[in-house]
This record gives structure tokens, sequence and C-alpha cells, in this order.
């Protein structure tokens, strides 16, 4: 509930080339974006549009050709804590239980800040906001795969970053664990007030999480085709928003931007083409309102 | 302690029994005797002794089964070897501190054919005990060919019956092999030797070339191979014929693959076989240890001959463990026991096939060293002439009958055995009088070596080289 | 468990021993070798016991032997006071159990000296690309040779090197586990650098995320999840260890099963190929249970308990 404009989170003209046998390949070109402190942002696009990459450039796990990240003013060049990444598919340590795997983070950022116990209060309190606190000490191959997915939300939010990247985060769940874990998320962010960077196919989702939307226009060399800002009151719920104008008119600005500015040309697979699986494209071309497939 | 002591008196005593081998003094005998009486503490007492499964390691296994090594304050461990080569380079590079050895290996190792080192021997383990095997099928072309009596062929059987078959052989355009067990070994030259006595070349070997396998102009192939599979590659068809020690000749006739056509006995009757080896430098750093182990040995020598031979049927029983020679009980004892059967059935009396005591067959006689490196002169594994200075130089580098006396002595100081069982330290020069009973009926004088290769039709002469 | 489970876990496995065992029976007699027939199960079943026996035989002779001992020093304590006695181990034949016994030492020795090399040489490989350029010709290169190849110059460098008055081990034991430990090193190393080069690039982003240090990196995310990798490794590398121990030992002669089938052939008394096939019997149980040891402890070291193995 920032009203103040500080540049939180600065992307300044953002460019990645991958090399390719053919040569480099530009992946994203000058991708510009400022992000307030606090504020919800979720980038959609097209498979392969790369929007995951500009995830993971700000995460410090790929390096901006030309361009840069600077957080509070200081330039991102390297993974870290602050910027806590939620991965596509949880990417928990399988050997780990829940509660070892928030562990394994929160002795690695507060080593030597908190006593023993307080991480230990720390951890299950994580886990207890993700409502994770009744299966802690089960391994991942012993709980569903929504309930994997929150504990690698806590994971990330132990951290106590100033950033939370979310990649996909729901993308591969069940439709009502989907529902679940987005109206967790609205209540988290609402108590603990992350800037929150999210990736995603679903147009729907897009609309009931963020304060602004941002799509990107199809590769190679994409960048932010458009912003749609979301003005509609939090807490939100999903039942009640369907009927709102609002939300149409934030739905529909996507839908035709995706579908009808940007509908896909060509299926461009480069090297970094992390986004081809189906069951994700399946979610978007199943949509009602689709009207050209991709 | 007394060790130095006892060191400083035996570094005299070696001097003083070296001389004494050529100026003969009672008085030196005397203080000898006394002065040997006790010998000190063994440096190691924990040993392991290398051999080869053939009966004649059997003064090994006495002492052992007996106590006789325990009496010496020695712990032995006795181990079979692979084969000969394996076990030289057991003793050479301390993983054997001494073992049964072909008599051949510490002469050959200490003039550097193959491995040199310097390796002494202190105790001579045997006489006889070899013989010549020959494949089922070549002893029934050989059988035409030989002198019958009372429907038996008469013994010994010399190579001039083979001559026909290897002509035979020749003419087929196939080689005849036979087996030897080592390069060096007494068998390789006692085969030579009943070979060339038949007028079969049995080829020579050229060092300097690298010729190593011995078989230059060669009527007949030898080749090596480990004394227990001998019956094996016989039957494989690989060899035709062996030359080996007991218990592989007797093997043959009881398998039925082959018949033993003569024994060493009949080549040179009486011959120097095994001797036991250990490293000049063991010998040199453990003087007490040495001395107390060739006690050991000489009482284990006695002990199978004592009686006439009346303890050979417990030696059997021993030597058939598996750890020992491991063979049959029936095959051990048709030569332990004094009997050789040649072909099935024709059992007969060898009351010396295996001697381990008699005819002073421990003491290591330099005109036996002198005998092995003729040979090794005459098949050219010793390449340029020598004189008969290095003959008598080199067989006393390698022979140490100075070790023997000490280990007798004090055997006889401690009343376990007696001054007549012994040469007469005194009187002995290390050179059996010259002798013919050898097949052939030629003459060896140990002291005169290149008159002896000179009297051979086939082999090298002095002078040659190759 | 239904009838076909019973049948395929329980019937079928007894029927073919069983199949086997009368086959051998019936076959073997028809085979003559100059060491007489070949021993069916039931004489092999004789030379076991007959080994039994031999074994006990050696034990007494052993308290024989300390008792000896014990006399003589009193004895020469009693003429000396200050005599000096010591008691000195057996000396006496190493039995088939004893043998047993130091190839299995053996081979564990070798094997897990080049788990400690292998392990951390393949994690290094696996994580480095360049160290894995540097090491994988070398390791192509001597994968392939054969134990009897690195024998010799074993043997000869162990000689040349290990010198010592009083040696706390036998050379012929650091021969065979150095042998051992050269044939057995390459599997693990391999399938230790393929474990860890495979980590799921998730786990690594996690790990870089979290910055981890390369010590806890190596810890809690590259071991754990190479673990299965580096087990097929081990797994394949005892098999290989136990294999070129026992073809070493008959080739050098050192102490061990190996030993003891070579100079049962070289005995050729009319027992030995019944002792040999003992042997055999043996060197199959022992590699076989080397072999389940390894999946026990795969089990227990593995986070992932539901993997078949197998």
């Amino acid at each position: 509930m920032t009203t103040k404009h500080t540049d939180h989170l600065l992307i300044s003209q953002v460019s990645i080339d991958f090399p390719t046998p053919q040569g480099p390949f530009r992946a994203l070109d000058k991708v510009d974006l400022r992000i307030e402190k606090g504020e919800f942002v979720s980038i959609i696009g097209h498979s392969g549009c790369g929007k995951s990459t500009v995830l993971n450039i700000v995460a410090g796990l790929y390096q901006a050709t030309e361009g840069g990240v600077i957080l509070d003013g200081r330039e991102v060049n390297e993974p870290g804590p602050e910027r806590a990444v939620v991965f596509q598919n949880h990417s928990l340590l399988p050997w780990l239980t829940a509660y070892e795997n928030v562990e394994l983070a929160v002795k690695q950022v507060f080593k030597g800040k908190k006593s023993k116990a307080e991480m230990r209060e720390w951890i299950e309190h994580n886990l207890t906001l993700v409502h994770m606190d009744h299966a802690m000490h089960k391994r991942p191959d012993e709980i569903s795969g929504g309930m994997k997915q929150r504990v690698g939300i806590a994971r990330a939010l132990a951290m106590q970053p100033q950033v939370l990247l979310l990649d996909e985060p729901f993308g591969a769940l069940d439709a009502l664990t989907r529902a679940h874990l987005q109206d967790s998320m609205m209540e988290i962010q609402a108590t603990l007030g992350n800037t929150v960077i999210m990736i995603t196919h679903d147009v729907d989702e897009a609309v009931l999480l963020s304060d602004r939307i941002v799509m990107m226009s199809n590769g190679p060399a994409a960048s932010v085709g458009d912003i749609v800002q979301v003005n509609l009151p939090r807490p939100r719920n999903r039942v009640a928003m369907a009927e709102s104008v609002e939300y149409m008119r934030c739905r529909k600005a996507v839908l035709s931007f995706l579908y009808e500015r940007h509908g896909r040309k060509t299926v461009s697979v480069s090297v970094e083409d992390e986004e081809v699986q189906p069951a994700r494209d399946n979610i978007v071309t199943l949509k009602p309102s689709t009207a050209k497939a991709a | 302690m007394s060790n130095t002591h006892a060191t400083e008196r035996r570094a005299f005593l070696k001097k003083a029994t070296l001389a004494l081998a050529l100026t003969l003094s009672m008085g030196t005998g005397l203080l000898s005797t006394n002065a040997h009486a006790e010998i000190g503490k063994p440096e190691k007492a924990d040993l392991k002794l290398g051999f080869i499964k053939l009966t004649d390691m059997a003064p090994l296994a006495i002492a052992y089964e007996k106590g006789f090594f325990e009496d010496e304050g020695l712990f032995v461990k006795l181990e079979a070897q692979a084969n000969w080569k394996v076990l030289l380079d057991g003793v050479v590079d301390g993983q054997l501190d001494g073992a049964h050895m072909l008599a051949g290996q510490p002469l050959a190792a200490t003039i550097g054919f193959g491995t040199k080192v310097d390796i002494i021997t202190p105790f001579s383990m045997d006489l006889n005990g070899n013989g010549i095997t020959v494949s089922n099928a070549v002893w029934e072309k050989m059988k035409p060919h030989l002198e019958m009596k009372d429907g038996k062929p008469v013994h010994p059987i010399k190579a001039d019956a083979l001559k026909a078959v290897v002509e035979e052989y020749k003419k087929e355009g196939k080689p005849f092999n036979m087996g030897m067990v080592f390069p060096v070994s007494t068998h390789n030259y006692e085969l030579r030797y009943w070979l060339a006595a038949g007028g079969l070349n049995p080829g020579t070997y050229a060092p300097g070339k690298d010729d190593i396998k011995g078989q230059i102009g060669a009527d007949v192939m030898l080749s090596v191979t480990p004394p227990p599979q001998m019956p094996a590659t016989m039957e494989a068809g690989t060899i035709d014929g062996y030359c080996v020690g007991e218990p592989w000749n007797q093997q043959a006739v009881a398998k039925g693959i082959g018949v033993p056509v003569i024994t060493d006995y009949e080549i040179w009757k009486n011959n120097p076989e095994k001797v036991f080896g250990i490293t000049k430098a063991f010998a040199e750093k453990n003087p007490n240890t040495t001395a107390r182990l060739v006690k050991a040995l000489i009482r284990a020598a006695y002990w199978l001959d004592e009686n006439n031979n009346a303890n050979r049927k417990e030696a059997v029983e021993i030597l058939s463990k598996p750890e020992y020679v491991g063979a049959d009980k029936a095959v051990l004892e048709n030569s332990m026991i004094g009997t050789f059967e040649y072909e099935k059935g024709d059992k007969r009396e060898v009351p010396d096939f295996n001697v381990f005591f008699r005819y002073n067959a421990t003491y290591p006689y330099y005109s036996d060293a002198v005998w092995y490196l003729t040979q090794m002169r005459r098949w050219g594994q010793i390449g340029e002439p020598k004189d008969d200075k290095w003959f008598d130089e080199t067989a006393k580098k390698v022979y140490r009958p100075d070790i023997f006396k000490i280990a007798a002595e004090a055997l006889i100081a401690d009343g376990k055995m007696k001054k007549e069982d012994f040469p007469d330290f005194g009187a002995e020069s290390g050179y059996k009088p010259a002798t013919s009973d050898f097949i052939d009926g030629t003459s060896y004088d140990g002291k005169k070596p290149n008159e002896y290769i000179e009297q051979f039709k086939i082999g090298l002469k002095k002078d040659d080289k190759v | 468990m239904n009838t076909k489970q019973l049948f395929q876990t329980l019937v079928a496995p007894f029927l073919g021993i069983l199949l086997f065992l009368a086959i051998w029976q019936i076959g073997a007699p028809k085979i003559v070798t100059s060491l007489g027939a070949v021993p069916g199960p039931v004489q092999v079943f004789e030379q076991f016991t007959g080994l039994i026996d031999e074994h006990q035989a050696a034990r007494q002779k052993e308290v024989e032997f300390y008792q000896r001992q014990e006399e003589r020093n009193a004895t020469a304590l009693a003429e000396d006071p200050n005599a000096e006695v010591s008691i000195r181990p057996y000396t006496g034949k190493a039995t088939f159990f004893d043998q047993i016994v130091t190839s299995i030492v053996t081979v564990m020795t070798g094997f897990v000296l080049a788990g400690f090399i292998a392990i951390p040489l393949g994690i290094v490989a696996g994580l480095s690309q360049t160290v894995y350029a540097a090491l994988n010709p070398l390791i192509q290169l001597f994968k392939p040779v054969s134990p009897l190849a690195w024998l010799p110059i074993v043997t000869m460098i162990v000689s040349a090197v290990y010198v010592s008055d009083d040696p706390t081990f036998d050379k012929s034991f650091i021969n065979s586990a150095l042998t051992v430990l050269l044939c057995c090193l390459w599997p693990t190393i391999i399938n230790t650098t393929v474990g860890v080069a495979n980590i799921s690039k998730d786990l690594q982003n996690v790990s870089k995320v979290l910055r981890l240090s390369w010590w806890t990196h190596v810890r809690k995310i590259v071991l754990p999840s190479a673990i299965p990798m580096i087990f097929t490794g081990l797994r394949l590398s005892l098999g290989i260890a136990w294999m070129v121990l026992i073809a070493a030992e008959m080739l050098a002669q050192n102490p061990g099963l190996g030993k003891f089938v070579w100079d049962e052939f070289q005995n050729g008394s009319s027992n030995s190929l019944g002792r040999i096939m003992v042997a055999v019997i043996v060197i199959g149980l022992i590699g076989f249970a080397l072999d389940r040891g390894m999946l026990l402890l795969q089990r227990q070291v593995s986070w992932d308990k539901s993997a078949a193995l197998r």
C-alpha cells in the first residue's frame, strides 16, 4: 500500500544475447521496467518470449548483455537471498524434509543473526504462513504438488527477501490447488507487503494478483509490449471479482494484447526456450475467449 | 652385547676358513670348534621362506613340522611360489628371506645371467630326484629302438633311442618340443646332457645377441614350464616330454599320460640338485639367523635319511598336505621311499633316487657349482670364454661351506649330531675328486673346467664366443 | 502373496538350483580328467567339510604352537631370569577360511581407498568442466587396462618404494590392494562425475540463490543428488575389485583365495578339483554378498527409499 513513487527496483534497458552456432541470438531487447516497493507485478507473454529470462536476470542467475538491474540503488549481478526465487517446479531438495528445506535457507541467511531457537521459530512461522505446519517433517516425495510449492514459497519467504520472484509458481498445479495457492499468496502479500514479480501464463491469475501486468512482445528480441494497471481494491475476492468491470477490462486488455496484437507468429525455439511445456500452453489455449489458437 | 663379539669372531673365522681350505691346520680347526659352539640370538626371528611344490623341498617342510626351526628360535612361514622366476624375485626384493632354489639360480644371479644380484647358498638341499618323461605317443615310437630283457626295457635308456623319433618329426616338418623348468635349472642341464650324449643337439643360448630361448641349432626345442604344470602341458600336446623333479614324473605315470625314460641318477650318479638360497646381504646382516637356518635344515635332511630312510613314510604324509607338495600320497611314495615306476607296472628299486643327507648331500661343494658353470658355458649362457680361475672364484663367491661349517659345528657342540656325520672340515677342499659317473662316461674334475668342456662333441668349446 | 508370486520368488529359483545340481551330478562323472572324474556336488560338499576339518586341525596346531613357545620361554627364564622372551605370531599355513578373510580384507582395503580417491575426484570433475577435460583422457586410457598388466608395475614400484625393516603391512598385501585400487577407481570416478554433472539445474539455481558456499553446496546439494550414481559406480567397482583380486592373487601368489585355487591346481591331487570348485562357489557367494552389502548400504544412505534397487 505504498503511495510514494520510488525506484525500488529498476530494470533498465536490459538486453540479452545467447550464443548459438549461428551467432548470438538476441532474446531480450531493451527491456525497461520500474517497480515500486511492495508492488505486485506480473509478466505475461507467449511461450518463448523471454519472460523467465527477465526473471532470471533480476534473480542474478543470468547476466544481461546490455543494461542492468538496480535494486535499491545497487546493481544486481549475482544471485542473492534478498531476491528469493520460487521456481517453476518447487525445486525442493528431495532428500530434506519440508522443515529442513526451509532450514537450509534460514541458516544461510540468518547465520549469526538469529539464535537456534529463533531460527526454529522462524522456520515454523513461515511454514505456518503457507499452511504447511501439519506436514513440516515430510519429505517432498511424501506430499502433493501444491504442498511442495507451498514449501517452496515458505523457503523463499523465510529468506525475508526484498523482492520475491515467482517463476510460474502455480503453473504445474491443478485448477483447484492453484486457486488455493493464489489466495494464500494474496494473503501473504497483504501481510508482508513484499515486492513481487511473478511470471505467468494465466491471464486470470495475472489480473487477480497483480497491481500491474507487464505484457511482453514476442521474441526474438522481445521487449515490454504494454502495461496494464489493475485498479482493483484489495483484498480481492475471486468470485466477486468475476463480475467487476475493471476486472473484465484488464482481462480483455491482456487478451487482446496477447492474441490480437501479438498473436504468435511462429513457434520460436531458441536455446533458452524453457517454456516448451505443453501442459502450460494448454492453459492458455483452453480459455473460452481465445480467438485464435496459437 | 655379545653380538659384536660374535660378528668380529665370525669375520675372522671367515678368513680363517678360506685359508683353511688351502692349508690345513689342526689348531685352527680346534679353535673354530670352540668358538662356534654358541651362535648368538637370531637377528631376525620371523622369516618367510619360499618353495616350489616338489618333493625336494622336504627339508623345509620337515624342519618346520619337526620343530627344528623353532629349536633355533626361528619362526618360519613357508610359502609355495608359482614358478622359479616369481620365487627368485621374491628373494631379491625381500618378500622372501630365503628359498628352495635351483642350484643354477644363485650362480646365474651372481654372474648376472637374468636378474643380477648376489645370492649365496650355504646348504645343498638334495642329490638326484629328477627324471625325464616322454608322452605315450613318443614312448611307443621309442620302444622298437630299445634293448629289452625279460620283456622290460634295459635301463638306463639313452637318448639314441629318441633320435629316430626326432628324425621322424623333422621329416614331417614338426618341431620336437620338450619342457624343462627354468633356463638355469638342473633339469635344463640334465636334459641337455642326456640329449647331447645321445647325439641330439638341444641348442645354445646367445645372451649377447639377446637370444635367451636357447634354441640355436637345436634338434629338440626346449622351453620353460613350471614343474606342477608339466603333466598338464604335455597332456595338452604343447610338449612331447619333459625333465622335472618329483612328483611330476610319477604323476604322469599315475595319470597314464606319459612314461619316464630315465632318472637323473642314471645321467649323473648323485648329482647335486636343489640348494637353499639367500641373498648375500641377508647373510651379512643376519649371520646368526643364517647359521641357525642351516642348522635346522641340516637336522631336517638328516632326519629324512636317518636309519636308512626309515622316516620317509612319515615325510610322505607331511609332503602330501596341500600346503606343501599336495600331490596324492601314492604318487609321492614312489620316489620318496626309493622306488621309481617307469612304465605302468614297471616299478624298480632306486634307493638313492632322493638323497637328502647321505654322501654329504647337504655340503655345498665348490665342484658342484663349477659343474653348473661349465654347463652354462657349454650351452652359451656364459657367452665369453672364462679361465679356470674364474670358475673357482665364482663358485667360492656363491657356495659358502664356511657358513655350513659354523652350523654343523654348532650342531656337534649341541650334541645333536656327530662329527662323523660331516665331511672332515679340516681336510675338505670343497672339491670332490674327479668322477666319471655320467651316462656317457666323461670324466669331470671341478678343478679343470675348461678341459672338461673341451671333451664334448655337442655344445660350445672353451674358446667359442656367442 | 499370490500363487504366481510365490512360484516366482521361491519355487523357481529353487527349481533352477536343483536342476543345475542334477545336471552337474549326472554330467560330472562323465568327464574324466587326468586328476580323475570331475567331482559332482556331493563330492564337492565333502571337500568343503574336509576344508573345515583342516581348518580346525590348523587351529589346534596353532594352540600347540603357542604352548610350545610358552614352554620354551619358561625354560629360558628358568635358566636365565633376564632372558628376553617373546611370543611370536603363528607361522602355520593359512587355511581356506584364513584365505577368505585375507581376500575380503584386501579387497575392502583396495576398494575403500579407491572410494576415497575416486569420489572426491569424481565430484571435482563433475563440478568443473576444466578438471573433467583434463581427467577424461587419463580415465579413458587407464580404464580398460587389465589388472594383470598393472600387477608387475605395482610390484616393482612397491618393492622399490616401500622399504622398511619392520613393515606394518606385507608387501604382498600392498601389491594386491593397490592393484585392486587401480582397477576399481574408474567406474566410481566416471559414475560420480556423471552423477554430479547431471544435478538438476533447478537445484543448482537454489544453491546459487542461497549463495551456498562451495563446501555446503557439495555437502547439501551435490553429494545427496549424486548418491545413486556414486553407488552405481561403487557397486561396479566392488564387482571388478573382487574379480581383479582373485586374478592378482593367482598371478602374484599373494595370499588369498586366488592363491588357494592356484595352489590346489598345482597340487594336482585327487582332491584338487573338488577343492577348486569349493573355492569357485565361495568366490561367487562372497561376490554376491559384497554386492548385496553395497545395496544395503545404499538403501541406508540414499534418500530415495522408493527407488527400485537391484
